[in-house]
């Protein structure tokens, strides 16, 4: 999978947190309620529900906060986003500190709770603000137990539970201490570790571009090469044609045969050319032009254009459209193309006598359109291969000995580049059944729809 | 239309001279330019009945430039162009006019290279005709 960039990465953890944090108020509650009613332990449970209620507001004006910044579509959301779960942290942390006070201050073990919201911390924030986090957290201990000890504040034991030692300095200062000498070892080592982890997903995450950059060269340098070739090809397919059409005179059978051979085999290049150019080109370009189109008349077209190749094999054409299948999103002739090529691959591969099926179905906020045949069908082991590059299904090259093997990829490519998804299921000798899906409605927002619609013509 | 001028303006010479023998298999009169300057001056002198036309020649756009100046000129106007090019499949766009703005290649027919010549010979015969 490709490694998400840094913003989806925190925005899926600011979540994260939220998720986490009903937890502990459902915690929160249940626990008060088991010391208080249950064992009868002496906590303060009237306080405690409250601490419970304010958090309950604090985590819903937090998700409110997350999903109004993200409605905005700031083009840098890490910083507010940061800034968010800093916020957060920080009433976390003084409502523990509360929670404490009600709950036997710090003799209660629930103190180690703590240590949650340091390594919550280390994760999401850079090492330097959990260290401050660390030192508020630090702070309120210490105030806390300084004010009980002082009784500035009361103090409330927790009969049943443990016994009262907050009248004893060396324990509440021991305490105290080890708290925070925790804290600020748990911050160090998960920032650390944390931190590691972050430097190596950026780096693959830059190998990642490295690698689709190498690739786009790759591809520009495939069509400056094949556009090269099929220049010559032209030129040589069009003289031997003037031999093969006999323009010049007569030619003898033998030579008759050999010129028909060459002339033969150059259209066949010429049409792999053409499909790897096709192929390339469309990886290569993001501009194209996608409106609302009529899938219903796109399909009928791509179906008017291909009947008399399966009239010739007495095959049977059906064609079903859900109303609300209607309309879809995209290129209207990159889809009229994909659809006529699938069609012309089932005319191919299904015997004389079958029948192609084409059906188009509402499925939610896409349309599903299968074309499924009667023809030899992909053997059950090559089915996931048949969309990769040049590949030929064994029975396929049993039928026709020069297919390009990019007839799939072409149309897969064509359909990905809307957003759908295209798949096969086949049995051998039954049928097989393409299906591929199309959004309704445009999938991408605000500023690419604009780029392509000023789409320029670009020949180099 | 017999014996119809036809002017070829493309910059590949065996390609030219491969359907220069392909319409002259139909009686056409055929005329060749390798280039936009060497067309218009035919054009001008010779007075064609039919201009097929390449579009990536010394530029990318030669083709298409070519083609809005005759049609803007009231000479030539109604002489039919047709464009016979590659520059489909690099951009993997559709030129035809029917496809998109009629302003932008305002052209009577369009071809794919390399053609068929029965293809290429009904779409000259078609140009033609419709021109008397």
């Amino acid at each position: 999978m490709e490694p998400m960039p840094q913003d989806t990465r925190l925005v899926n953890r600011a979540y994260w947190l939220i998720k986490l944090r009903w937890i502990a108020i459902a915690g929160v509650v249940a626990a008060t309620f088991f010391a208080h009613s249950i064992m009868g332990v002496s906590v303060q449970d009237i306080p405690l529900y409250c601490v419970a209620a304010v958090l309950v507001l604090h985590n819903i004006i937090s998700l409110l906060l997350l999903k109004r910044l993200l409605k905005t579509r700031a083009d840098d959301i890490v910083n507010p986003i940061e800034k968010i779960i800093n916020l957060q942290i920080s009433v976390d942390l003084v409502m523990l500190t509360i929670l404490l006070h009600y709950s036997g201050g710090i003799e209660n073990p629930v103190v180690i709770y703590f240590v949650f919201h340091m390594i919550i911390s280390s994760i999401l924030l850079p090492a330097w603000e959990s260290y401050l986090q660390a030192t508020l957290a630090v702070a309120l201990i210490s105030l806390l137990a300084v004010s009980e000890y002082e009784g500035i504040i009361p103090h409330y034991c927790l009969q049943g539970f443990v016994a009262c030692n907050m009248g004893h300095w060396p324990y509440v200062l021991g305490t105290v201490f080890i708290l925070s000498t925790t804290l600020y070892m748990v911050v160090y080592m998960t920032s650390s570790i944390s931190t590691q982890l972050r430097k190596q997903e950026e780096a693959y995450r830059q190998a990642n571009i490295q690698l689709q950059q190498k690739d786009h060269i790759k591809d520009e340098y495939v069509v400056r090469l094949t556009h090269e070739i099929k220049g010559h090809l032209a030129a040589i397919q069009s003289c031997l044609g003037v031999l093969v059409n006999k323009f010049t005179g007569p030619l003898n059978e033998q030579q008759d045969e050999f010129a028909g051979r060459a002339y033969d085999r150059t259209r066949k290049l010429t049409k792999f050319v053409r499909a790897l150019l096709r192929l390339t080109q469309m990886r290569l370009s993001d501009k194209f032009e996608m409106d609302i189109f009529s899938l219903k008349h796109t399909i009928s077209g791509a179906i008017d254009a291909v009947r008399t190749k399966a009239e010739d094999k007495t095959q049977t054409l059906s064609f079903d459209i859900e109303p609300a299948a209607e309309k879809a999103f995209g290129e209207q002739f990159s889809i009229e193309e994909t659809v006529t090529n699938l069609l012309l691959n089932s005319i191919k591969y299904t015997p004389a006598n079958g029948t192609i099926r084409v059906n188009a179905k509402d499925n939610k906020e896409m349309v599903l359109v299968e074309i499924a045949d009667t023809g030899i069908g992909i053997p059950q082991d090559e089915i996931d291969k048949v969309f990769d590059e040049f590949y030929r299904a064994s029975n396929a090259r049993k039928v026709e000995r020069d297919g390009t093997g990019l007839g799939l990829s072409i149309a897969k490519q064509a359909i990905e580049r809307h957003g759908g998804k295209m798949w096969a299921e086949s049995q051998e000798g039954k049928g097989t059944k393409i299906s591929f899906t199309l959004p309704k409605h445009s999938l991408r927002q605000g500023k690419k729809n604009s780029d392509s619609a000023n789409q320029i013509i670009n020949l180099d | 239309m017999k014996n119809a001028r036809i002017l070829i303006v493309d910059d590949d010479p065996d390609l030219t001279k491969a359907l220069k023998v392909t319409l002259e298999s139909k009686q056409y009169t055929v005329l060749t330019a390798a280039n936009r300057l060497e067309g218009m001056k035919k054009i001008k002198n010779d007075k064609p009945d039919l201009v097929i036309l390449d579009i990536v020649m010394d530029t990318w756009q030669d083709g298409f430039e070519m083609s809005r100046d005759l049609k803007a000129d009231p000479r030539y106007k109604n002489m039919p162009i047709l464009i016979l090019t590659a520059a489909k499949d690099r951009t993997g766009i559709d030129f035809k006019p029917s496809a998109g703005d009629p302003d932008w290649l305002p052209v009577e027919g369009f071809l794919d290279k390399p053609v068929e010549p029965e293809l290429l010979l009904t779409e000259v015969e078609k140009l033609l005709s419709k021109k008397t």
